[in-house]
């Protein structure tokens, strides 16, 4: 099937389904309470041994195919089978009944517990008298870690495990239930390069085994690397169904997005630099138990220039965010903006300063998902004309602003009343980063500013960006993704354990090498001297 | 949810509680019509034609009492209301009343002979200045020592009604009254009742622009958003640059002047002169009327004139009948329990509705 047959207003016909499929979906509807419809007439099948991408834009479906399939919700129409034979989930128990999984994207596990004790958490082989039998316990754990090559300490306990190491344990879960069928939403949104490597490992290991994968996926290069076939969803519709192997990448980009990509924004051309608007040295971080976060960075941003922080999560990324917002006081060091210090101060200061942020968790501190868009987006904005005069509030006025974003920056709400919480991660995103560029900042602190977003919204946010940087604000782009930051940056520096341990013009690096000094392996790269390359 | 389908739910809610109750009447009671009579009619006045074809209306005093009552649960409601649009559990409404009472009576005692234009202002604002004040601390402890405000607000509680008792018994007390309590406090600084034999004074019109003045503050003014988003989510109002702390005690003040503007209802308007053992726990109810409307400030008043309602038709219930008071305050909390246990209404209209099908559909299948 080409794209180009694949209009998103015409769902193709069911595909035929093998008696074999391990899971198959028969025109499937799923109308919330409140009248959104999240899927309609949505059919696929994927067969047994087979691993299936599913794929789309935020806000399109997948995660409610997910939840049907996990027990989570109920179709409001069509039939759900699972080996052939219709199944009617009301709760996950049902599902993991049916030798069904799901990895969630955001990961359940109890961190103060030992990786044995969460694998077998509701299902724990017991002593007499109702005791959990520990020795038993990690036995079947490295039984199940042996079976499946997932590499995983029994003893250890969570909290002192990285994230990629914690998604292994709960997909030892899932298996532990006896899980035939695995779902996995979005599992690589919060893995590095290489922990996504040993993932895709895993999972093809899983489906030679003959289990059934079924993975939720923005990335156009996990589906090429990982998945048999690919089910695309747009607005709730199946818009395209296909087999690997009679795609290529181009036509699957087309697939997903139903358009050609705008190229990503061209780099600044390099003349001569000016004086940097952003001069930060020194700066270190000590957290309450006495951990050094963050040690000696320093760093210049010209104005018109984007600096890219790569780094694995943890390495402190987030401290370095904190501190330039204003929402640490650094224990060592500064950063000044044309001259004057901004760190050290409060947010607030911060922001009269000419300072915005994109904070890295946007449900956590990037939004009130409780309160309306119009809310949302007066955040940073409401104590000054024209939003408000004397203490009141205008808003006529910030309604018709909020109206102008939602058109700006095409967001899909139904208005400016619209609970943020409401949105896709895309459209939240977009609103965010309009709040935070309304003003024309001097320096904008963007951390993941596309995690977990679809690749039209990321491609508009990536626009946005760009145009702030050509607007002359000095942009620090923080990011796990690093085609991301290959793409936007001027430069690309690599925290490492709190330091910045190399430091690259974007156009002379490339991802493998980003990654080794990520990961601390790389020749050390820093002079030293943080003007080097400034 | 839709006021209309919120309006079926507290009317199922306050419905299924008066039907339990009625239950548990028909078990302590000889009497249960007239007690479940007295209770929904209780409140309001009778208005008969006498014989020489004068009307006359009765219980006006009932009347009053349900009126006075509601203005004052009003007032504490906005006491609770307004700190939790910042997510603040403050109970400290009783505290802030017993300290806007004292102050009024100070004020009122202490102008001297002045006429009732300046005297009546004084001790209207000297009684909210000092519920503000003692919110305000309950406010500096959280934001300052992140002391828990449930813990320091009943404290301060326990510290207003003793430091009220020590002043009234000590400074202010009367020798001339025959039980310890202030002096009348003057005409020039009292309220008249607006209906005669009442107590219902200009303070039932305070009560509803007070409600006015609280949801412009809250909608309208740059304070009020900050208090919202503080109370939505404080860590990104943090990082929005909005005076997070700032915005909390100030929500913990303004509830205070509130609970203190009741605090003058009690004295310049109800008692006129300050017992020292003037009850407390007023303010505790402003938290059932706070859940009642369930922290909407718009909904206070109705949900004070409810509960006050209640309250007024429980005391004619145990007065006319032999229901004991402890089964009107079983009733009480009965409908408490029903209108906040939030899924209840939901379940029973689903069941109601599936009910109503499967009769439908069974005198359907007989049709045909």
């Amino acid at each position: 099937m080409t794209p180009a047959a694949a209009p998103p207003a015409a769902p193709p016909a069911a595909p035929p389904l093998a008696p074999s499929s391990a899971i198959a979906l028969e025109k499937v509807e799923k109308r919330y309470p409140d009248g959104t419809l999240a899927n309609s007439g949505v059919s696929f099948a994927v067969a047994a041994g087979e691993t299936h991408a599913l794929v789309g834009e935020n806000g399109a479906g997948k995660s409610t195919v997910m939840k049907m399939l996990y027990g989570l919700e109920r179709p409001t129409a069509g039939i759900l089978r699972v080996h052939g034979r219709p199944v009617d989930f009301r709760h996950p128990g049902d599902a993991i009944a049916a030798g069904i999984g799901l990895v969630a994207q955001h990961l359940n596990l109890v961190a103060s517990l030992t990786v044995a004790e969460n694998v077998v958490l509701g299902h724990e082989p017991r002593r007499p008298g109702g005791r959990l039998d520990r020795v038993a316990a990690a036995a079947r754990v490295r039984e199940l870690v042996e079976q499946s090559g997932l590499a995983v300490d029994p003893t250890a306990t969570v909290a002192s495990l990285p994230v990629g190491v914690r998604q292994r344990v709960e997909i030892l879960k899932v298996l532990h239930r006896g899980a035939r069928i695995l779902l996995l939403d979005e599992p690589t949104a919060v893995l590095t390069p290489p922990e996504t490597a040993t993932l895709f490992a895993t999972l093809r290991q899983l489906a030679a085994a003959g289990r059934t994968v079924l993975v939720i996926t923005h990335k156009l290069d996990e589906v090429k690397a990982l998945a048999g076939g690919v089910t695309v969803l747009c607005q709730g519709r199946v818009t395209g169904s296909a087999r690997m192997a009679e795609l290529d990448e181009g036509a699957l980009s087309h697939l997903m997005v139903g358009r050609e990509l705008s190229p990503p924004a061209p780099r600044r051309v390099a003349g001569a630099r000016p004086a940097p608007r952003i001069v930060a040295r020194g700066l270190g971080y000590v957290d309450d138990d006495g951990a050094i976060r963050l040690r000696d960075v320093g760093f210049d941003v010209a104005p018109g220039e984007i600096l890219g922080i790569a780094g694995v999560e943890g390495n402190g990324q987030d401290v370095l965010a904190r501190l330039l917002s204003g929402a640490a006081i650094p224990s060592a060091g500064d950063a000044r903006l044309d001259g004057r210090v901004f760190t050290g101060l409060s947010p607030r200061a911060a922001r009269a300063l000419g300072v915005a942020v994109v904070t890295e968790d946007r449900l956590h501190d990037g939004a009130a998902p409780t309160l309306s868009i119009l809310d949302n987006l007066l955040a940073t904005r409401y104590a000054h004309p024209p939003l408000s005069r004397r203490g009141l509030i205008d808003r006529r006025t910030a309604r018709r602003w909020a109206q102008a974003v939602i058109d700006g920056f095409g967001v899909r709400a139904a208005g400016p009343y619209q609970p943020m919480g409401a949105l896709s991660g895309g459209n939240m995103q977009k609103l965010i980063l309009a709040r935070e560029i309304a003003d024309a900042p001097a320096f904008l602190v963007a951390s993941q500013p596309t995690r977990g977003v679809d690749i039209a919204a990321a491609a508009a946010l990536h626009t946005r960006l760009a145009a702030l940087r050509d607007q002359g604000a000095a942009i620090l782009l923080i990011s796990a993704d690093l085609d991301e930051l290959l793409a936007l940056s001027d430069r690309i520096g690599v925290l490492y354990r709190g330091r910045i341990v190399a430091r690259f013009e974007a156009g002379a690096v490339d991802a493998q090498t980003l990654g080794l000094h990520m990961t601390g392996l790389g020749p050390r790269r820093e002079r030293g001297d943080h003007d080097a390359v400034a | 949810m839709t006021p209309s389908r919120e309006g079926a739910r507290i009317a199922l809610a306050v419905g299924a509680a008066l039907a339990l109750g009625f239950a548990i009447m028909a078990c302590v009671s000889d009497q249960p019509w007239a007690a479940l009579r007295a209770l929904l009619t209780g409140p309001l006045p009778s208005i008969e034609r006498a014989v020489d074809g004068r009307v006359v209306v009765h219980r006006l005093v009932r009347f009053g009492a349900w009126l006075q009552d509601a203005t004052t649960l009003t007032l504490v409601g906005l006491a609770i209301a307004i700190p939790f649009r910042a997510r603040q559990f403050s109970l400290g409404a009783d505290g802030q009343l017993f300290m806007g009472a004292l102050a009024a009576a100070v004020v009122s005692l202490g102008v001297g002979d002045v006429p009732a234009a300046i005297a009546l202002p004084l001790a209207f604002l000297a009684a909210a200045a000092a519920g503000a004040a003692w919110g305000l601390v309950a406010g500096l402890l959280k934001t300052r020592f992140e002391a828990n405000e449930i813990v320091t607000t009943l404290m301060l509680n326990v510290v207003a009604v003793q430091v009220y008792r020590l002043v009234v018994g000590r400074v202010l007390n009367d020798p001339t009254a025959g039980f310890i309590t202030t002096p009348p406090l003057p005409d020039a600084a009292t309220l008249a009742p607006l209906i005669a034999r009442t107590t219902v004074t200009a303070m039932v019109l305070v009560a509803p622009a007070a409600v006015a003045a609280a949801l412009f503050l809250l909608r309208r003014t740059t304070l009020g958003y900050e208090i919202d988003l503080a109370g939505a989510n404080p860590w990104f109002a943090v990082r929005a640059g909005v005076p997070v702390a700032r915005a909390t005690v100030l929500a913990f003040a303004l509830g205070g002047a509130f609970a203190g503007l009741a605090g003058f209802h009690v004295s310049n308007a109800l008692l006129k002169r300050l017992p020292i053992d003037l009850t407390p726990g007023i303010g505790l109810e402003g938290i059932v009327v706070a859940l009642l409307a369930r922290g909407r400030v718009g909904a206070l008043p109705l949900a004070a004139l409810g509960y006050a309602y209640l309250r007024v038709g429980a005391q004619a219930m145990e007065r006319a009948t032999d229901v004991p008071r402890e089964v009107v305050l079983v009733i009480q909390a009965l409908i408490i329990l029903f209108v906040v246990s939030d899924r209840l209404a939901p379940l029973a209209l689903g069941l109601a509705r599936r009910t109503g099908a499967r009769v439908r559909a069974r005198i359907g299948g007989r049709a045909a």
